[in-house]
């Protein structure tokens, strides 16, 4: 069961990664459907984002010392500024553990 | 052609160079996914599988909450397929690059391609693009999750509890980077928040399909947003 899931996603992503690297097949998405996955890596990441940042623990928390908040909040000022994706994940990460120890 | 050699395995070497970094920040996340694949009961072995068959971080770490939950089979692989669907766009981007070269460049290309490996190969031109780069970049990153995975499996099993230490923090940390440069116009600002709203939202009702749910409405959201304005202009 576990490896017919495991060889089943393999199977999916390796599909969704090489569908559109095949020459023989014909480009047919409407330029709606384009537009639409054109929003696919900013809606889904921030859905995956989103529990782990407001429900640590699966117990919902909306509190301004909420580590994870913070460290997002940092996370997002730091690539705005800075336009560099490895310190602004390096640092943000740094000051979500150091939060983390101190708010606990 | 034994004299391209030299040229080869230097641009091998530069795109495993160039892809350490991001490489190296994968660490945490990786620990992680194998950490939390013991503790979802996994055998090491199919822990390690994951990493090394499926090797895509995001879809890995909701498949094994899932498991843990109780999920379907086919619940799970619907929300692979979904959550995944953003190399669909990055296959499309590459095209140019990737869809003439021959079959066993395509297959093991298209294998690694990941948001990393698309972030430090796609704004090549098609003279400037080198496989052998591209496929130093890819292995780089490949070997690096599993070795991180590895470590997960072994730390697991030792320390318990170690998906309480706040390594998840690393996914947020790294797509935050990811997304927040992509926020340019308000459609994208409108498709980040209400994902955002009802991810949380649907989380918190427990839906079985909370991440696809309010990714889809994110995106949909976004696209009216997007075509109101163009209807405007």
């Amino acid at each position: 069961m576990i490896w017919l899931l495991i060889l089943g996603m393999g199977l999916l992503v390796f599909l969704n990664r090489y569908a559109f690297l095949e020459p023989r097949l014909p480009l047919r998405l409407s330029s709606n459907a384009r537009q639409f996955l054109g929003f696919a890596v900013p809606g889904m990441l921030t859905a995956i984002c989103g529990p782990i940042i407001f429900l640590p623990e699966h117990q919902l928390d909306l509190s301004l010392t909420n580590p994870y908040l913070l460290g997002s909040v940092v996370a997002v000022a730091l690539v705005l500024l800075t336009r560099s994706v490895l310190l602004s994940m390096l640092v943000s990460m740094l000051i979500f553990f150091l939060l983390r120890s101190w708010l606990a | 052609m034994p004299s391209s050699q030299p040229i080869t395995r230097h641009a091998f070497l530069h795109g495993a160079i160039a892809s350490l970094p991001l490489s190296l920040a994968v660490a945490p996340w990786g620990l992680l996914a194998g950490s939390m694949a013991i503790e979802a009961n996994l055998s090491p072995w199919q822990g390690q599988g994951l990493s090394a068959i499926v090797f895509a971080g995001a879809a890995q770490l909701v498949a094994i909450g899932m498991l843990k939950g109780g999920a379907s089979l086919l619940s799970i692989l619907l929300t692979t397929l979904l959550l995944t669907s953003q190399h669909l766009l990055y296959g499309l981007s590459m095209r140019p690059l990737l869809s003439g070269q021959p079959l066993r460049w395509r297959l093991g290309l298209g294998f690694l391609l990941t948001d990393e490996f698309f972030a430090l190969t796609s704004h090549y031109d098609q003279q400037q693009f080198n496989r052998w780069y591209a496929l130093g970049v890819g292995l780089t990153f490949y070997v690096a999750w599993n070795l991180f995975t590895l470590a997960g499996i072994v730390l697991g099993q030792n320390i318990p509890h170690l998906d309480r230490l706040g390594l998840d923090f690393s996914i947020v940390a790294t797509f935050v980077a990811l997304i927040a440069p992509t926020v340019r116009n308000v459609p994208t600002l409108v498709c980040v928040l209400v994902s955002l709203f009802s991810s949380v939202l649907f989380t918190y009702w427990h839906w079985e399909t909370a991440l696809i749910a309010a990714g889809l409405l994110g995106m949909g959201a976004g696209f009216v947003c997007q075509k109101l304005a163009g209807a405007r202009a």
